[in-house]
């Protein structure tokens, strides 16, 4: 491919953000306090430029020679490819920032809540779907809350089975590798789905097409 | 592979229904605006929700409705019309007149596999009832393409081969008298007189086309004050188009003589365009790590408050949010903004909760948000910064949090210090305008064009100088006011003849004061030129607990006539009035929004205007008003009392982006004299509710967001 890979440095907002404490941590406060610890991150993303929107321009080897540090996503109804970089971490859930300010916050690499899509999976409950698929298949019950056109959280309950479709290859930026794939088929009112995911040996979710919501469609992750 | 990947998971497979229904079938409007055929109604409703404005002309008549689905069965239509009427004697006509109607519409059960719908409903509720017509009907869907409706009309749906009324006491119709007042409830009229039987159908071809066929019981015989239109058979045909499913167009022949054009368009407020909104990401929370949890205190030698307060300020900022304080003690810290950004302010405290977590010592684990607006704190909001971090992206999330808040009122603690900004201290806006006011004076229509330069100057957070200078691009008109014709002074009836000189007028410039003189109490003193017509000085106090639905407010206005030039003067109409009411708002729950007032208006009339507004949790307002005052008749003018409906929708229904302006039209009968306010900006209740618990509740979902 070898194609270099543009990315605008994350968030814009969360840059921003970034931008502003470092600015805080420049002027007011000092190297040890909260404002600086953010400050750190701020440093890597807007490569000392501050209050900018900086650019960063991410190649297929700074990918592939920075396992964990990038993931690519691909927004299947808006037919667009880009590269998410982290953006906060909460307990076992990383949130991972795309260069439109769109979010999308993963649990052992199974989509738990987005930012920014047309219809938002405001946070969800998927523990039962990763001890699954480490069980090598089985049954999971996913709990998945939306954002109504009235602006009310609608809570919808998925009864999901998970089954091991054996060996496959991921290909990607000129790397093959092996995985075992699996599909999840789930089941809630009025709605029916399926998840695909692609697991390395080490138990890594190196891909994976994950449904949002009937309005924002599917999402193909890479994780690198 | 990704191509194939694609394919093997065919996306998503939403499970339908598979019986025909009527909801099926896309919901035909009439030349009348309403549900139903062409002319003649049916029993089926618009989806709940369901906001249609029409358009429909043909030679003699133009009418503009909009209906609004109120409650799964209940339908509610306004409509202006300009119609051709006989006179008296027939032989002279009356062109181009000025009627508004009021219908309603009510459908009894829902339609099954082998029953109909059925409704009862009546057009033009109120005097003159020049379309006065009631209904009982029926219609059945055969299929997903086919809809069958039969029913019987009395008034103007009972003129065509009609039969005697079956309840002998109902036999006559009465005429409607010009010497009585017009605008009254039409109840004399209502199920009387002959009864005519009427029918149709209608035919969705494929998403697109529809047919639809009727034969119609009404008709136009040549009597006074009926409209002069021609129907000389019974059978008229229409071809609808949609191009949208939210657009209908209309060709229709009617009567066998004329042809008529419609365009309907609808939007559902349960169906937001911009589904959740488009905005972008918030910062996500900066969880504590376990070593954090357990620092009993920060160091302000190393963290100074006033660092906190610069950097909190800068990151509220990249929100659209303005920080006025910031209170931080050990193991609290309690923050006061102001939020013109987002339309819930629910959606803005999640915002601001997120950001301080970026900045925040980790041994603060209590944030307490204060909401404010111009200048004064509405609404106090204590969070748990543990639940922050814990409910993030969890399922169930707004929910725990909501049950875990606590709503207080902000006055109950010392207040902060504001902020001292010079960015927002000073704002001003250059942009068009473009008002439409119908039934002005004269009783025709005002519509005025031109360019609005608008600026404010905050002395302090609470003290407000606020002004606006607009020019209309019309040509000057020049019209006198008009003299008094009885006891009442011409309050709004001169209306017209403000500011059409072609020079810049001066709508407002006013000095505001707001503030809590106490707990739940809120206060506002304006001064200065208030509004188009009057000048002076307007108070007002409201009492609103933060968690109570009942808010209780007493207004006191002197308000001098402005010259009809809105210059500066106030010595044309040597008119002064003391004004005030005493106001009751009680949010009723459902959505469903109620206020009475009562006291003395700019007529120097004792009234009490009425409202009831039907609220959705995405922001649009639908609301029906009525004013009744002690002034007569003769006094008041057309409609003896006012009435009318409102409809606001917010912006960011439609774009998705957030915003906290709306689209906003009133369709009143004519603007008369009676119960007229003062139309003074930055009445309290309205700003002041919006960040109570309720109104933050209604919009928590969007906490996270």
């Amino acid at each position: 491919m070898g194609a270099v890979l543009e990315m605008t440095c994350g968030i814009k907002s969360y840059v921003t953000v970034l931008a502003i404490l470092c600015l805080a941590a420049c002027g007011t406060l000092r190297e040890d306090n909260p404002g600086t610890q953010v400050a750190g991150l701020a440093g890597q993303l807007i490569t000392g430029q501050t209050g900018a929107r900086a650019a960063v321009l991410v190649s297929q080897e700074e990918i592939l020679s920075n396992p964990g540090k990038y993931m690519r996503v691909n927004i299947r109804d808006l037919d667009r490819w880009d590269t998410m970089v982290e953006a906060a971490r909460n307990g076992s859930k990383v949130t991972w920032v795309d260069s439109e300010n769109n979010s999308i916050t993963l649990e052992n690499g199974v989509i738990v809540a987005t930012r920014g899509l047309p219809r938002d999976l405001m946070g969800a409950d998927t523990a039962q779907v990763w001890a699954a698929i480490r069980a090598g298949g089985g049954n999971a019950q996913r709990t998945h809350d939306f954002l109504t056109d009235q602006d009310q959280i609608s809570q919808q309950l998925l009864q999901c089975r998970i089954a091991q479709q054996g060996s496959d290859t991921v290909r990607r930026l000129g790397q093959t590798l092996d995985a075992t794939r699996f599909e999840e088929k789930c089941a809630g009112e009025g709605l029916q789905l399926t998840y695909i995911y692609w697991v390395n040996r080490s138990g890594l979710l190196l891909r994976s097409l994950q449904a949002i919501s009937p309005d924002a469609g599917y999402l193909q992750i890479d994780v690198f | 592979m990704q191509r194939m990947i694609l394919t093997q998971t065919s996306v998503f497979a939403i499970l339908m229904g598979t019986v025909s229904s009527a909801q099926d079938i896309p919901t035909h409007y009439t030349l009348f605006g309403t549900p139903g055929l062409l002319e003649m109604p049916s029993a089926h409703t618009a989806p709940d929700g369901t906001l249609a404005g029409t358009l429909a002309y043909q030679d003699g008549l133009l009418r503009a409705t909009t209906s609004f689905q109120l409650t799964p069965k209940l339908s509610l239509s306004a409509r202006y019309s300009i119609v051709d009427l006989y006179e008296d004697p027939v032989t002279s006509i009356e062109e181009d007149a000025f009627e508004r109607s009021f219908d309603v519409h009510y459908r009894l059960n829902d339609e099954t596999r082998y029953l109909p719908s059925v409704a009862i409903g009546m057009r033009d509720l109120f005097t003159p009832a020049r379309f006065g017509a009631e209904y009982i009907v029926a219609s059945k869907s055969i299929g997903d393409r086919l809809t069958v409706t039969g029913g019987l009309g009395w008034g103007a749906l009972g003129l065509r081969d009609g039969f005697d009324n079956p309840f002998p006491d109902l036999s006559d119709r009465p005429t409607f008298d010009d010497a009585e007042s017009e605008g009254e409830l039409a109840s004399d009229f209502w199920f009387q007189g002959d009864v005519a039987a009427f029918g149709g159908f209608t035919y969705q071809i494929n998403d697109q086309w529809g047919l639809v066929a009727e034969y119609a019981s009404n008709d136009y015989p040549e009597t006074p004050g009926r409209p002069a239109l021609k129907a000389d058979s019974p059978y008229n045909f229409g071809i609808s188009y949609r191009p949208r499913p939210n657009v209908q167009l209309s060709l229709a022949s009617l009567y066998g003589s004329e042809l008529a054009l419609s365009g309907t368009f609808s939007l559902n407020a349960n169906e937001r365009p911009s589904m959740s909104g488009f905005e972008k990401a918030p910062a996500p929370i900066k969880a504590r790590s376990e070593a954090e949890l357990s620092e009993p205190s920060w160091d302000r030698e190393a963290l100074p408050p006033e660092a906190l307060r610069s950097a909190t300020a800068a990151l509220l900022e990249v929100e659209g949010l303005t920080l006025h304080g910031l209170e931080v003690t050990e193991t609290t810290a309690r923050i006061r903004y102001s939020n013109s950004r987002y339309r819930s302010h629910a959606q803005a405290m999640g915002r601001v909760a997120r950001m301080m977590t970026q900045v925040l010592p980790a041994s603060i684990d209590t944030f307490i948000i204060e909401t404010q607006a111009r200048g004064i704190p509405l609404s106090s909001v204590t969070l748990s910064r543990r639940d922050l971090e814990q409910l993030e992206n969890r399922a169930g999330a707004a929910a725990t949090l909501l049950d875990r808040a606590t709503f207080t009122d902000a006055n109950e603690r010392p207040p902060l210090q504001d902020s001292p900004n010079d960015d927002t201290r000073f704002a001003w806006g250059l942009g068009p305008y473009f008002t439409i006011n119908p039934f002005v004076g004269d009783g025709g229509i005002a519509v005025d064009v031109g360019l609005s330069l608008s600026a404010r100057y905050a002395i302090t957070p609470q003290l407000v100088v606020s002004g606006a200078v607009t020019q209309s691009v019309l040509p000057p008109d020049k019209d006198d006011p008009s003299p008094n014709i009885d006891d009442v002074p011409n309050v709004r009836t001169d209306g017209g003849a403000y500011g059409d000189d072609g020079v810049p007028v001066l709508q407002r410039l006013t000095l505001s004061h707001f503030a809590r003189p106490g707990p739940n109490l809120y206060s506002r003193v304006t001064v200065g030129y208030l509004e188009r017509m009057f000048g002076g000085v307007s108070t007002e106090l409201l009492w609103k607990p933060v968690r109570n639905r009942l808010g209780l407010g007493v207004e006191l206005n002197y308000a001098v006539q402005r010259d009809s030039d809105m210059a500066f003067g106030f010595e044309e109409f040597d008119y002064d009035v003391v004004t005030g009411h005493v106001s009751a708002y009680y949010d009723l729950g459902n959505g469903y929004h109620t206020q009475l007032d009562v006291g003395r208006y700019l007529a120097g009339d004792w009234g009490a205007p009425v409202s009831l507004d039907r609220e959705y949790d995405n922001g649009i307002r639908i609301g029906a008003f009525v004013t009744q005052t002690d002034l007569s008749y003769d006094d008041f003018g057309d409609g003896s009392y006012n009435k009318g409906v409102r409809i606001s929708i917010p912006q960011d229904f439609f774009t998705g982006s957030p915003n906290r302006s709306s689209y906003g039209t009133t369709i009143r009968t004519r603007v008369g004299d009676g119960g007229a306010r003062l139309r003074v900006d930055g009445r309290l209740y309205g700003f002041v509710r919006d960040a109570h618990e309720s109104d933050l509740t209604d919009t928590w979902g969007r906490f996270w967001r």
